[in-house]
């Protein structure tokens, strides 16, 4: 990538005016993206990212710059022009870079670019034919095949000097069912840090014949009741919910700006004592883990809820000088093109004691979201939304039939509270989030669980 | 390599490979952008980027792949990965790669005062967002967002064929967002500004807009849920017009993703509605003389008095349907492929204030957010269901601030339900999907659900 030596030139460069802290990031990425529609392939795009971010800190000020001219002159021209936004005197003289080599959990066994574009689209194809040959009444089935392969390194004027190696293989299955003018979809996207022996570790067709399954279950569904009333959220992509409505409001991000509202609560009762929650960056391929943070700091589990109490925030170097708290290895970014920022990695709900059917039996009324959609958070006011891709009433502590067409509304301090029922059937599911620093890989999770009361938004009036 | 030396190469490297057409589309853009809290500098970002998009065909189908270094390893990169693309393609479709139009618009997009404001300035500007915003009511209790940016762009696109076209455009963007308290109480108020004209920024008149919002939201309560008469504010219609445009598309009518498929010269809307896509919009934020495919920008009529009178194409749609392409090519970015999108995509304004839009409305709810429209509105259905806040209306005059309702109901429906039309067109952040726009619209009736 870059030469020690230039590396310790742009560093100084950056630190020529009044800066205290310099960090580079150098990124060069490998991208394959296949589409396919009906069984046809329809799009192939390969590319080559590369460039440089250079961030130096002032204090808590921050400026970054990026480019992807690379050429020694470029480089310490940018450095300049970012130190110039940081007037002072200089303050840092020598940089002595130490090589650090990480420690590599996500073992890679094939890397994307070996496979020939063929072999990727036989899997698609796979996929293809399960989700359509599932039902009549599917008329569409669009395959995408994704895979990314990015290579980093990072240096700062501490002394760092490390790499990494991310490789993600994801396949995002969708499927349309019809009856007469009306179309429903269902969808599945499974995805790891790991390279081409993805579609060893995965059933292809068990998920394309999901996502077809959830199609036909809704186009044949009636329109949920709106209400308030008890909705059981299922495992697995269910966890969205607690990634929106409250993981966000635990990155130092808004935490350091007292902007959350769960700034200033550590050691207190913020959720039901059934709620431990954890963010965990080290688990072995995991969709959003890697082996270090896109500041170089190691990856780790970190306890954010533990039975209701506030245990931890996740944290990024500059958010932690706010704080005066210690990074948390959560510092992460899209691209070069990103400052990073603390951000989730795989979060999730940790498993209780109870069984599903014992939470559908112990429901009298309520809806079942068996399949989560997506949703979004304003982190200020902590109000979600959320739709639910797959519904099912529950009537008399039996499900009775499915509904579509749900929304669930309300506040993630108040959600967290009204969890009452914790199934033991921990799974995580695959999503991309959007946020500061772009858009990163984020498994979510969580058993089934059980909210007393949430407003749900829907067609039909009240039940 | 410059550009035109690297466009060469790659075409020089590519024809020896085999490659037949071939075509590469390059942006390059400049960004600025400051975030002020509290007072401080918290986000200084400063960049320079460029990326090149190649397409090409191989044994008549067409591969992409693009690149962001111009070297030598980069066109080796482009050809062998665009060709390798090409050769799984089993899409029957006939690219075509565009020779160039006779004639292109005059289109202004570019403002030079705008691009010499210094970086003071907008520190300066974004410092003061903050400052007015603090200063404009006792119950901010701090601003999460006072921001201002700037960008210019360069997108040269060239082919084999003969066609080689650039334009360069810029534009200043600033937000605002106040975070306001009372009691328990907390709500977010924001406003933004885009534009290239900087004489128009106006710190205080956004930062007042974006308190006085956040307040008005203080001690919202929700509705009985039913049927309301709804007034969608332009923010929370320009949302929805912006969501489903993809309806529009001739790729998704094609493809059997858009229920507007067959309704050519029909009613779809209410004969109030008319829809227009106007590339040639001065300084408009999607302006562009030719579209992602070289094709001269044209402005039409989309929906004229409810009546549906075209799709929206590039070539391929429209060879396949028999007609003319629209110039609605689009290329999100160097990276993505060809596809369809909007540009300058508005409802026109009718003649009715919004002062006056309250008094049509009677008695009703005015939204002025809807949220989630990335996984609660289906395009292809038309259904939404979204999270969504404004104000209960009551004999023409807003009563209280509303909030923790959803808004629900189908887009095609609703647009054929629309009775009356404000005057108050404003657009938003122009960005991948084009640059939309909307007046306030009162709706017959959408589902609401509360407590």
């Amino acid at each position: 990538m870059l030469s020690e030596r230039l590396i310790s030139d742009v560093l100084l460069a950056a630190l020529s005016t009044g800066g205290d802290f310099a960090e580079i990031f150098v990124e060069d990425t490998y991208n394959t993206v296949i589409r396919m529609m009906n069984g046809t392939v329809e799009e192939g795009v390969s590319g080559r990212d590369y460039g440089v971010g250079i961030r130096i800190f002032q204090g808590t000020k921050s400026v970054y710059a990026y480019t992807n001219k690379t050429e020694r002159s470029n480089l310490l021209k940018v450095a300049l022009e970012a130190a110039a936004a940081l007037p002072g005197t200089k303050q840092v003289e020598s940089i002595v870079l130490n090589r650090c080599v990480v420690d590599k959990f996500n073992p890679i066994k094939i890397i994307p670019r070996d496979i020939s574009q063929r072999e990727k689209v036989d899997v698609m194809k796979k996929a293809h034919y399960a989700a359509f040959g599932y039902d009549d009444q599917i008329t569409q089935v669009t395959v995408n095949y994704l895979d990314t392969d990015q290579s980093i390194m990072i240096a700062n004027s501490e002394g760092l000097l490390t790499d990494d190696r991310r490789v993600r293989t994801r396949l995002a299955i969708n499927a349309v069912a019809s009856k007469g003018s009306e179309k429903q979809s269902g969808f599945y996207g499974p995805g790891r840090h790991m390279g081409f022996e993805l579609f060893d570790h995965i059933d292809v067709e068990e998920y394309a014949r999901e996502a077809a399954r959830t199609a036909v279950t809704m186009v044949n569904a009636d329109y949920a009741p709106s209400g308030r009333y008890p909705v059981i959220i299922n495992n697995e992509f269910g966890g969205v919910i607690f990634h929106e409505a409250c993981g966000h409001g635990l990155e130092a991000t808004s935490v350091a700006k007292g902007t959350s509202v769960f700034a200033g609560k550590l050691g207190q009762k913020v959720a039901s004592e059934l709620v431990t929650a954890v963010d965990d960056g080290s688990i072995p391929n995991a969709w959003g883990s890697q082996n270090i943070d896109d500041e170089g700091t190691k990856t780790r589990r970190n306890v954010l809820i533990e039975n209701g109490i506030l245990k931890g925030y996740m944290i990024d170097k500059l958010n932690g000088r706010r704080m005066g708290m210690k990074p948390t290895g959560n510092a992460r970014r899209q691209s070069y093109k990103f400052a990073p920022t603390s951000r989730m990695t795989n979060t999730f709900i940790c498993p209780g004691d109870s069984t599903v059917d014992e939470i559908i039996s112990n429901t009298e009324f309520g809806l079942f979201a068996k399949r989560m959609g997506g949703g979004s958070v304003n982190p200020a006011t902590g109000e979600f939304n959320f739709s639910v891709g797959e519904g099912y009433l529950v009537r008399n502590g039996k499900i009775e039939k499915p509904v579509r067409g749900a929304t669930l509304i309300g506040r993630g301090s108040d959600i967290l509270k009204k969890i009452d029922m914790v199934a033991s059937n921990l799974a995580t599911g695959q999503g991309m989030c959007g946020s500061l620093s772009g858009s990163i890989p984020a498994d979510v999770g969580q058993p089934t669980i059980r909210v007393s009361e949430i407003t749900v938004g829907g067609r039909e009036g009240n039940n | 390599m410059n550009i035109q030396q690297f466009k060469d190469r790659v075409f020089e490297v590519g024809r020896s490979a085999g490659l037949e057409d071939m075509e590469v589309y390059v942006s390059q853009s400049k960004e600025f952008s400051v975030r002020i809290f509290k007072t401080e500098i918290d986000d200084y970002s400063v960049s320079s980027v460029q990326g090149v998009g190649f397409r090409a065909s191989y044994k008549g189908k067409v591969g992409y792949a693009y690149a962001e270094v111009l070297d030598e390893t980069s066109v080796d990169l482009l050809v062998s990965s665009a060709k390798a693309n090409a050769e799984v393609i089993d899409s029957k479709d006939e690219i075509v790669f565009f020779p160039g139009s006779p004639s292109y618009p005059e289109v202004t997009a570019y403002n030079d005062e705008l691009s010499s404001v210094s970086p003071e300035e907008r520190i300066e500007f974004a410092r003061e967002l903050e400052a007015r915003a603090l200063a404009a009511d006792s119950r901010v209790d701090l601003v999460n967002w006072a921001m201002t940016g700037y960008e210019e762009s360069e997108i040269y696109i060239a082919n084999t064929k003969g066609l080689e076209q650039s334009f360069v455009r810029n534009g200043g963007v600033s937000y605002v967002s106040a975070v306001v308290r009372d009691g328990e109480q907390v709500k977010t108020g924001s406003r933004f500004q885009f534009g290239n004209d900087w004489s128009k920024f106006d710190a205080e008149k956004l930062a007042q807009a974006a308190v006085n919002e956040g307040v008005s939201l203080l001690n919202a309560d929700t509705v009985p849920s039913g049927e309301y008469r709804v007034m969608l504010r332009y923010d929370a219609a320009r949302d929805m017009v912006q969501t489903f445009s993809s309806v529009f598309s001739g790729e998704a009518v094609q493809k059997g993703l858009s229920l507007l498929a067959g309704k050519l010269g029909q009613k779809i809307a209410s004969s109030k509605v008319t829809l227009v896509d106007d590339p040639l919009m001065p300084n408009g934020g999607a302006s562009i003389p030719f579209d992602g495919e070289g094709v001269a920008s044209k402005t039409k009529k989309v929906i004229d008095q409810g009546q549906l009178t075209t799709y929206l194409h590039n070539l391929k749609t429209a060879k396949k349907d028999g007609v003319e392409s629209t110039g609605n090519a689009s290329r999100a970015s160097f990276k993505s492929p060809v596809g369809i999108s909007p540009t300058n995509f508005y409802i026109k304004p009718g003649e009715t204030s919004y002062e006056d839009l309250l008094k049509e409305l009677d008695d009703g709810l005015v939204i002025i957010d809807v949220q989630g429209l990335h996984s609660g509105a289906n395009p292809v259905s038309g259904d939404f269901s979204l999270g969504a806040y404004g104000y209960l209306v009551e004999g023409g005059q807003i009563v209280r601030p509303v909030d923790q309702i959803t808004v629900a109901g189908n887009f095609f429906r609703m647009i054929e339900d629309i009775e009356v039309i404000g005057s108050d067109l404003e657009f938003g952040i122009p960005g991948y999907g084009g640059n939309v726009g909307s007046p306030s619209l009162i709706v017959r009736s959408l589902s609401i659900a509360g407590k």
